[in-house]
């Protein structure tokens, strides 16, 4: 795949999702382009860039599930609360 | 009201969605001060990208950081998330450390380095902060 292909792809996937994450990536990738279109960056950092891409997509996963955890958390031990008033 | 609150309560959630939150890891005053060290670090090193010796030495300097974030957590219970979190935090550091040992490295690239590193250890940082104490 060409890296104009590559940039049509991401730009696809920026327009398909409603996902903030996923938008974010998107966004984040197509600059990463622009910059080894430019030659600002090697061809070797592109593609560990883009891998970070991944890792900060698993990183923000990670951190969405610890959220609703906390946010059960909280309305558990406020249900524990009213009904130990009840 | 308890029997109609404690019925609602396991009607919306799952049994084990609620012991997993019941029971989640609490808040922990180190973790919170390491991530914090790390995402300050980030911030400051990215300033510094044009200078590639000094760069060469912050970028070790966070690879050895977030790799202390690793040990510290993975011991923790009920951490999975956190421990995940923070083995990819450790590789996208090392990545840039790595580069620096074998090649000529941009500085766009360590820019875009240290603000992936900020950006994530920001968000790993609010979480840490919500925990319940």
């Amino acid at each position: 795949m060409s890296v104009e292909q590559n940039q049509q792809a991401l730009l696809e996937s920026y327009n398909g999702s409603t996902d903030p994450n996923v938008q974010q990536a998107a966004q984040t990738a197509n600059q990463y382009t622009e910059l080894l279109k430019s030659g600002q960056i090697s061809k070797d950092e592109y593609i560990q860039a883009m891998q970070d891409i991944a890792r900060t997509n698993n990183i923000n996963k990670s951190a969405d599930n610890m959220q609703v955890m906390e946010y059960m958390n909280t309305a558990i031990n406020g249900l524990i609360n009213l009904a130990s008033l009840a | 009201m308890k029997q109609v609150v404690l019925s609602l309560l396991m009607l919306t959630l799952s049994g084990c969605a609620v012991v997993d939150a019941y029971l989640m890891t609490h808040y922990d005053p180190n973790e919170y001060k390491t991530i914090t060290e790390i995402r300050a670090e980030a911030q400051q090193f990215k300033n510094q990208c044009d200078d590639a010796v000094t760069s060469q030495v912050n970028s070790a300097k966070l690879a050895t950081d977030t790799q202390y974030f690793v040990l510290y957590s993975e011991h923790i219970p009920k951490n999975n998330n956190m421990i995940s979190a923070s083995k990819d935090l450790h590789d996208i550091a090392q990545g840039l450390a790595d580069q620096y040992s074998k090649a000529k490295v941009s500085p766009a690239f360590c820019k875009i380095k240290f603000s992936s590193i900020e950006t994530s250890a920001d968000r790993m940082q609010t979480v840490i902060a919500g925990r319940p104490r």
